[in-house]
């Protein structure tokens, strides 16, 4: 508050104001002065022990500048000593490499002389050894060393070494050639041993693999020549002899490959195995081609082929020759042995190769690098090709092969004594089975993903769509099915109704079991994939478990068939069933005297009869329906019975007894239906229980006793004005009574 | 349970070399990779998109374009929601085979699945062989959605993924607004319209 306001008041109220604000702001003043002052002696107490401790802190002051002082004299001298280190250390390193030198000199000398008695000894190890010496030295670093002038002595054997160094190739080149030529396997094996110490990696590796590569081809040549003339049909083995041959060739490279590996690894360093690798698999190459060939040629392959994707693209022309399904089948089995055994073949040789990258490169990079180079070459080697070549065709056969045997089963369906279901389902679900299992064996992810998305088209699609259109003609009314069933089974003669119901109800059977089939099927095969497929890459994991799923999937299919069919009952043999055992419900009075009530429980009128006809209608089918079908089928009755009875319950009317007689009926009947079903039923009847509960009050309020707060365990399942109006039902209670209460 | 609300499967087709692959993974990995070798069978990559706050989860299925895998990726027609048919717009080889390939959709997909033209490459500006308006008519004459693409630039891929995406869910949305309750009795009595739509849905 400024003092020039202050002067400037006129108003008194204002100055009284301003004068009650100066005295608050006084007090304050005051208050902190004090406050000021209490602190007063506890600093002058802290000054004086300041002054005390002053004279300590000039001390320190002089002892940390002598410290200092001290630290920067012992750190110039330590720099002092440490240079000298150092110089010295580089000195060690000249003397080192100076040692180094002249020994390396002297070794020349010694190479020198020694190369060239080795050479006149025929010691061609020796020699070798000598160059592979001089090889390692740095002849540039050498010859800077001395006064290397033309003729010196240091001269004169690095010219003597080159010499004998270009000599010993040539030996070693002709020797090699020359045992190659006499077949001398010591020998060839002794020369091959000296390429790497000569620096010859490539060369000594591609020689040596074209030696190896021969051999294997003369084998190969005689082993397909036997097995071309010995297909004897009566030998178990002579349908899968060009597997048993290509297993033959490849065990023959992978024994090769297991027996040199470790020779070249020791002599030619890691890393370098896949040069001859590369050679061995050129002369693969070319007898899988050959063999592939001779197999088309003498199991008519193309012939085969070209039948199948004619029926394929004319399949309603009967005129097509149809390839024989036995010779398919024998056929389809020795193509998935012929990929199978290759599958491993180059899994072998993969593992082969990358084991040996990874003892040559320690980089991640580099690994990675060279394994997807390794993956290249073996997906792009004309023997992947060949194979990938017969799985398509495999694949198309297998298919046209797959369907044509589920049609030939839906064809010959028939039905057995004693089984609801009728023989299509299990002939074609075992069809599709071995089909699928089949393309399993193969070891071709691809392969047994296009057969399972085929057996998903085939089930879902053409299995299905017979059983659908079976449904959809349709449950005959007016039925006795027992005799139906029977008589097609017994006589193979009956009407044509009788055998429409017969067919209606095993197609019900069939799709019921599919959705099951369909489940285990996809365990199954899930099962033998996790067996057969435990090496593969994460993403022919996520292509199998898809294609897998889709299988499973296959069920919900099936599912609406069988709800679909159940919907043709329900309209056919349920409602029409049901309806006139409602109706005599309906006609039966339940407005009744003493006299009734206890006649009635003598002769019922309407339940028993009701439960020995409802025995009746679920007897004749309990026997054809399957377990699962059958409840359904009780499910459905219920349902049926329920919604029919609610309705026909509020167009009766009832006094006290006929209630009760009501109760009793329902209880009667629910008891039936518990006893014929393991499904639960009293839920079904919740809302007809409660019914029957409110017909049954003595007064009106005494509903109040199960109501709202008092209903306790009871969830009542129906609304506030459906209690009126079934207590409106009752003759006996009073509109305005109903009317009163709170509900 | 997985966390998504539609899980669709695409299907890409066409001749060898066209940029099928590319085109999978610059959309699914955001890059274009150099020397990329040609499929063997078929691949298969997950991705999953959100479309008007629904999660959307793509099965994408990169078939190989050589004939020799024909009878493998045909086999994928049939459960694909969305079809890409892809030929190279530098290649008049390519377009000319679309045909043939339009009679392999006929014979193995199902009749409602969406597909799509795509004409790739485009960033290949000097060496185009197809204009844009003849692949444009061509997919009109078939009742196709045309897009051009370039895997190298990026351009459209997200787009042409996106759109199938929404439109499969927008369709998926519409069959599930006029059939609430999966377990309903009624079931039309056309079979094929069944087939082809309870595959694609799954909670
Ligand atoms: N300039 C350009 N080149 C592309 C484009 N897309 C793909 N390529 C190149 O086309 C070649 C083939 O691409 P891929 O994606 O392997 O073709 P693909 O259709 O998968 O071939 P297959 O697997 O054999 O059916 C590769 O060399 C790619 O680099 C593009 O948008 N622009
Ligand atoms: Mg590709």
């Amino acid at each position: 508050m400024d003092l020039e306001r202050v002067q400037n008041l006129t108003d008194v109220s204002e100055m009284q104001k301003a004068l009650e604000k100066l005295n608050a702001e006084e007090i304050d003043v005051d208050c902190e002065l004090n406050t000021l002052l209490e602190t007063q002696a506890s600093l002058e107490d802290k000054m004086i022990t300041l002054h005390r401790t002053l004279p300590n802190l000039q001390m320190l002051h002089t002892d940390s500048k002598q410290l200092s002082s001290m630290v920067s004299f012992t750190s110039t001298l330590a720099e002092n000593v440490s240079s000298k280190v150092r110089q010295l250390d580089l000195a060690k390193n000249r003397v080192t490499s100076c040692i180094q030198r002249v020994e390396d000199i002297l070794d020349l000398k010694y190479c020198t002389d020694g190369v060239q008695q080795a050479l006149q000894n025929e010691d061609y190890e020796k020699a070798a050894g000598h160059v592979h010496r001089f090889r390692s030295l740095d002849e540039n670093v050498l010859r800077m060393s001395e006064i290397a002038s033309e003729g010196s002595s240091l001269d004169t054997s690095f010219r003597l070494l080159h010499e004998s160094e270009d000599k010993l190739r040539v030996i070693v080149n002709t020797k090699f050639d020359a045992s190659v030529h006499s077949r001398d396997v010591a020998s060839i094996e002794r020369f091959f041993k000296i390429f790497p110490m000569l620096g010859l990696y490539e060369e000594g590796l591609t020689k040596f693999g074209k030696y190896l590569a021969a051999k294997l081809s003369e084998d190969a040549d005689r082993n397909l020549k036997l097995a071309l003339h010995g297909i004897d049909p009566e030998d178990g083995r002579s349908s899968v002899i060009f597997a048993d041959t290509i297993t033959k060739l490849f065990e023959d490279i992978a024994k090769i490959v297991e027996i040199h590996q470790p020779l070249v690894e020791t002599y030619y360093g890691a890393g370098r195995l896949v040069i001859l690798v590369k050679i061995l698999q050129k002369e693969c190459d070319r007898q899988t081609r050959k063999l592939v060939e001779e197999f088309r040629n003498k199991r008519d392959f193309d012939l085969r082929v070209q039948q199948v994707q004619q029926s394929l693209m004319f399949h309603k022309q009967p005129a097509i020759e149809k390839p024989d399904s036995k010779d398919l089948d024998v056929l389809l089995s020795e193509i998935v042995l012929l990929n199978t055994r290759t599958e491993l073949y180059l899994r072998f040789l993969k593992r082969r190769i990358t084991g040996d990258f990874e003892l040559a490169y320690q980089d991640e990079e580099k690994r990675n690098e060279k394994s997807s180079e390794v993956d290249k070459f073996i997906q792009s080697c004309d023997t992947s090709r060949l194979m990938q070549e017969l799985i398509g065709n495999y694949i198309m056969m297998e298919e046209y092969f797959m369907r044509e045997m589920v049609l030939k089963a839906v064809a010959m369906d028939s039905l057995d004594t004693g089984s609801p279901t009728s023989s299509m389902v299990d002939d074609s679900f075992y069809i599709v089975k071995k089909c699928v299992r089949r393309a399993m064996s193969s070891s071709s992810v691809d392969g047994v993903c296009a057969m399972l998305n085929h057996a998903c088209t085939i089930l879902e699609q053409d299995f299905r769509e017979v059983l659908y259109t079976r449904v959809r003609a349709g449950f005959p009314s007016g039925f006795d099915l027992t005799q139906a069933y029977n008589m097609v089974i017994q006589q193979g003669k009956s009407s044509d109704t009788e055998k429409a119901k017969a067919q209606f109800i095993s197609t019900l059977n069939n799709a019921e079991v599919s959705c099951d089939y369909c489940k285990q099927l996809k365990t199954n095969l899930e099962d033998e994939v996790s067996k057969l497929y435990t090496q593969c890459s994460d993403q022919s994991n996520a292509k199998l478990e898809s294609c897998l799923s889709d299988i499973g999937a296959c069920a919900t299919r099936f599912k609406d068939v069988v709800e679909f069919g159940f919907s043709q009952m329900t309209q056919s043999v349920i409602k029409p069933r049901i309806k006139p055992q409602i109706d005599i419900f309906l006609s039966t009075s339940h407005n009744i005297s003493e006299d009734d009530y206890t006649n009635f429980e003598a002769n019922d009128p309407w339940v028993q009869n009701f439960i020995v006809s409802l025995d009746n209608m679920l007897g004749s089918f309990k026997d054809s329906l399957t377990n699962n079908n059958y409840e359904m089928f009780v499910s459905l009755v219920t349902a049926e019975i329920t919604t029919q009875l609610e309705k026909s319950v509020q167009k009766s009317a009832f006094n006290r007894l006929g209630g009760l007689q009501f109760d009793k009926e329902l209880r009667v009947l629910v008891g039936y239906l518990t006893s014929v079903t393991t499904w639960t039923i009293r839920d079904k009847f919740a809302r007809l229980t409660q019914m029957a509960t409110i017909l049954n009050l003595e007064k009106v309020d005494e509903l109040l006793d199960y109501w709202g707060p008092n209903s306790g365990p009871l969830t009542w399942r129906l609304t506030p004005s459906e209690v009126r109006q079934i207590l409106g039902l009752r003759i006996d209670f009073r509109t305005e009574e109903i009317k009163r209460l709170k509900l | 349970m997985e966390d998504y609300k539609y899980l669709f499967k695409i299907v890409l087709i066409g001749e060898a070399g066209v940029g099928k692959t590319c085109l999978v993974r610059r959309f699914t990995q955001g890059l274009f990779p150099p020397g990329q070798a040609a499929t063997i069978g078929v691949d298969f990559m997950i991705k999953t998109v959100e479309i008007e706050g629904d999660k959307v989860k793509l099965q994408i299925w990169d078939t190989a374009g050589q004939e020799k895998f024909r009878s493998i990726t045909q086999s994928y027609y049939r459960a694909a929601h969305g079809l890409i048919l892809v030929y190279d717009v530098c290649s008049q080889r390519t377009f000319d085979a679309l045909p043939q390939w339009l009679t392999d959709i006929d014979s193995f997909a199902n009749e409602k699945v969406l597909s799509y033209l795509v004409g790739n490459k485009i960033d290949r500006g000097d060496a185009r062989e197809i204009p844009t308006h003849v692949g444009e008519q061509f997919a009109e004459r078939y009742e196709m959605k045309y897009i051009e693409t370039s895997a190298k630039e990026a351009d459209n891929v997200d787009k042409l993924f996106l759109d199938i995406a929404s439109r499969l869910t927008e369709d998926a949305r519409e069959r599930n607004r006029l059939i609430p309750g999966e377990d309903s009795m009624n079931i039309s009595s056309n079979t094929k319209s069944i087939s082809s739509c309870s595959r694609c849905f799954k909670f």
